[in-house]
């Protein structure tokens, strides 16, 4: 086998002992790796029904065989595990030295699991792990762990470590890396702190396990170069990810007043040409030239990396547009390590139900410094407040009632990212059918919408188009792993990757076979979310309410007087499932999973469901 | 005539402005008028005029408000 090194490391905190497990060259070319890798590991792993802050969750480090070697833009790595927030499969992708290092070290994998009796870190050298007191640093923020860590292992090091957020347990913490990456928005943090786990330090000196290494060298920092230099002919990192703020403005798409708004005349405060003004520093991912990460200096001084996501919903969904305040709130999310999406669609929903008198409390839209201090205190789970607030929206929503749930902007239990789908039907779908949550890796088609079809349609169209794009950013991008923004921000050729897959393994892939994959990976996170929640109903597929209310509809501007329709959103929704070949549940049916290679994972499942 | 013309995201950088009205000779088409902001044509963009999208063919009149950006993919 060439490619993949051939090898997971387990590891377990419970007994601190760990051991290297041989996989087999069938599962790899089924599941290539990544969020594939992850997924069939927790499929075959977990029971049914666990508690996902409890030991017998797994957390799973995976790359796949493109990761670390140098190719636009190979250094992210996927973190998995069952979620506490959605309660399904969870997962997220960030930027890190791991996806080096750990290959390096000659795996592809982590297989994480029990829990530790103390704080604890674990240091990977090649094939040797070590089980080190955590002590020192637990109770502190993700800079000054990675400070510490650094001092201690060197800054070539593989680091992912997790805040208060991860160690207190809040429902959306995500795992942290090079102080300024982030992922694992579905609570992959708080897995990893209800392991005692404070860090992973890994550090590799093997070689890659490549088919033609000189080729895919000769190829890979050949395109490297040319996704550069496209970068700096466009100008598309002067503003970075923020570059979209503006347009979401302009299309009545821009999340403002937890998503009642869908445009402000003050965003231009917050936009990207703001961001790059007060830009003090430029940071990216290992093997990339793209370099997103724009940091500023936030009201306390402190450097805050932003993008568009955490901008939209720290800054205009609070009703917030002073940027340096917005930079802080993203600070303190970053420093506690939790996701600054949720955060900002969490304390947008508790101002709301505030407003709607459905709860009460003290703060308002626009209050920047109470915001901070329900970041802290969330981060922290201190009180009933802290608590509440720490549990996520859909749970805060079940607490408070009076149909709170209605404007609580989630999807399964995970919060919706930066973009406002009150009028937009095709990527509300693309929200409601994303198998982790309202996550915006997995699809995105605002642009198609407006572009190429009517924005009031509810046609196949649309369903199609989410479903090509989940086969390319939620599967692709997601099981290679590799990041998306050279093909999707600089027209980067989606057929540049089988090459780069194929010098790596010595296979001859051609793109219908990763689209393969990537449906069988789409099925069997259904089926696991089926395993978990037999009663499952297509109603898990539906985007927030207050997007189908007419009384929210906007009174002016692009999209006055039009909201999302009920029954052309099913519609819509049928066509997805048609498609897909899925039931009326959103669950693949017995065919479908058959067709796709997972008849015995479709075995597993009718113990206890039936598939249609 | 006189159109107004916004410009989005990184094509700001290009065009050297974000928005302004400017003076442009009759008839001109959309594509034309990318040609005189001397904005990079080999990347698609998305255009609209008065708030509805609209082809690098269609033809520019008098107070159109004109939105050039790129075409963004959702991060």
């Amino acid at each position: 086998m060439k490619g993949w090194t051939g090898n997971i490391m387990r590891i377990n905190l419970s007994d601190k002992t760990y051991k290297k497990e041989p996989y087999s060259e069938e599962f790899a070319q089924k599941w290539v790796g990544g969020r594939g890798f992850a997924l069939k590991i927790l499929w075959d792993e977990l029971k049914p029904g666990i508690d996902p802050l409890g030991p017998e969750n797994k957390l799973i480090v995976a790359l796949g065989p493109i990761a670390g070697a140098p190719a636009p833009n190979t250094g992210k790595c996927v973190v998995a595990a069952k979620s506490p927030i959605t309660g399904g499969y969870g997962d997220g992708n960030l930027g890190t030295r791991v996806s080096i290092e750990l290959r390096k070290a000659g795996y592809d994998a982590m297989i994480i699991e029990g829990q530790a009796e103390k704080p604890t870190y674990i240091s990977m050298q090649d094939d040797q792990i070590e089980f080190l007191s955590a002590e020192e640093i637990w109770g502190k923020g993700t800079y000054a762990t990675n400070d510490w860590i650094y001092k201690k292992h060197g800054k070539s090091a593989g680091v992912l470590n997790i805040g208060q957020g991860g160690e207190n347990m809040v429902l959306y913490a995500m795992i942290r890396s090079l102080e300024g990456r982030a992922g694992g928005r579905p609570g992959m943090g708080a897995v990893m702190g209800s392991k005692n786990l404070k860090a992973i330090v890994v550090k590799g000196t093997k070689d890659y396990p490549l088919a033609d290494p000189a080729e895919y060298k000769r190829i890979g920092t050949q395109d490297l170069k040319k996704v550069g230099e496209i970068d700096k002919k466009t100008g598309w990192s002067i503003q970075s990810t923020n570059g979209v703020l503006a347009w979401c403005n302009e299309v009545a798409a821009l999340p403002v007043h937890n998503f009642r708004k869908t445009h402000h005349p003050d965003a231009w405060k917050v936009d990207g040409v703001r961001l790059n003004e007060a830009r003090v520093a430029t940071y990216g991912c290992p093997n990339c030239t793209m370099r997103c990460g724009i940091t500023i200096h936030d009201a306390e001084g402190h450097e805050s990396e932003l993008d568009y996501e955490n901008i939209g919903l720290l800054g205009p969904n609070l009703d917030i547009f002073d940027f340096p305040q917005v930079a802080s709130l993203n600070w303190l999310c970053d420093e506690y390590g939790i996701d600054t999406m949720s955060a900002g669609c969490v304390l947008s929903f508790y101002a709301d139900a505030i407003e709607q008198g459905a709860i009460d409390g003290d703060f308002k839209f626009g209050d920047a410094e109470k915001a901070k201090e329900l970041l802290t205190m969330t981060a922290h789970r201190t009180g009933t407040l802290g608590n509440l607030l720490a549990d996520g929206s859909r749970k805060m929503a079940q607490k408070i009632g009076k149909n709170s749930i209605a404007y609580a902007m989630q999807v399964k239990g995970l919060e919706v990212a930066a973009y406002n789908c009150k009028f937009i039907p095709g990527m509300a779908l693309a929200f409601g059918t994303a198998p982790i949550g309202a996550h915006h890796k997995e699809s995105w088609i605002i642009t198609y919408e407006l572009r190429e079809t009517k924005r009031e349609s509810y046609g196949p169209e649309k369903a199609q188009k989410v479903i090509d794009l989940q086969r390319i950013r939620g599967g692709l991008f997601e099981y290679l792993p590799a990041c998306r923004f050279p093909w999707i921000e600089l027209g980067w050729g989606i057929e540049n990757y089988p090459i780069y897959f194929n010098k790596a393994t010595g296979l001859n892939w051609s793109l219908d076979d990763f689209w393969k994959v990537s449906d069988r990976v789409y099925a069997l996170m259904k089926l696991f979310w089926a395993r978990e929640f037999p009663d499952c109903q297509r109603s898990d597929d539906y985007p927030p309410a207050v997007w189908f209310d007419p009384a929210n509809a906007d009174t002016e501007g692009p999209i006055a007087g039009k909201v999302l329709e009920w029954d052309k959103y099913n519609q819509l929704l049928d066509h997805f499932y048609n498609i897909r070949g899925w039931d009326d549940r959103g669950i693949p049916t017995l065919k479908t999973a058959q067709a796709l290679d997972l008849s015995s994972e479709a075995a597993e499942l009718m113990k206890t469901f039936k598939l249609k | 005539m006189k159109v107004q013309v916004r410009v989005i995201g990184y094509l700001i950088h290009q065009a050297g402005f974000g928005e302004k009205e400017v003076d442009l000779p009759c008839p001109i088409t959309a594509d034309e008028l990318l040609t005189l902001l001397g904005i990079e044509k080999s990347l698609p963009k998305f255009l609209t005029k008065n708030g509805k999208g609209i082809t690098p063919n269609e033809k520019l009149e008098e107070g159109d408000l004109i939105v050039i950006a790129p075409l963004y993919s959702g991060g």
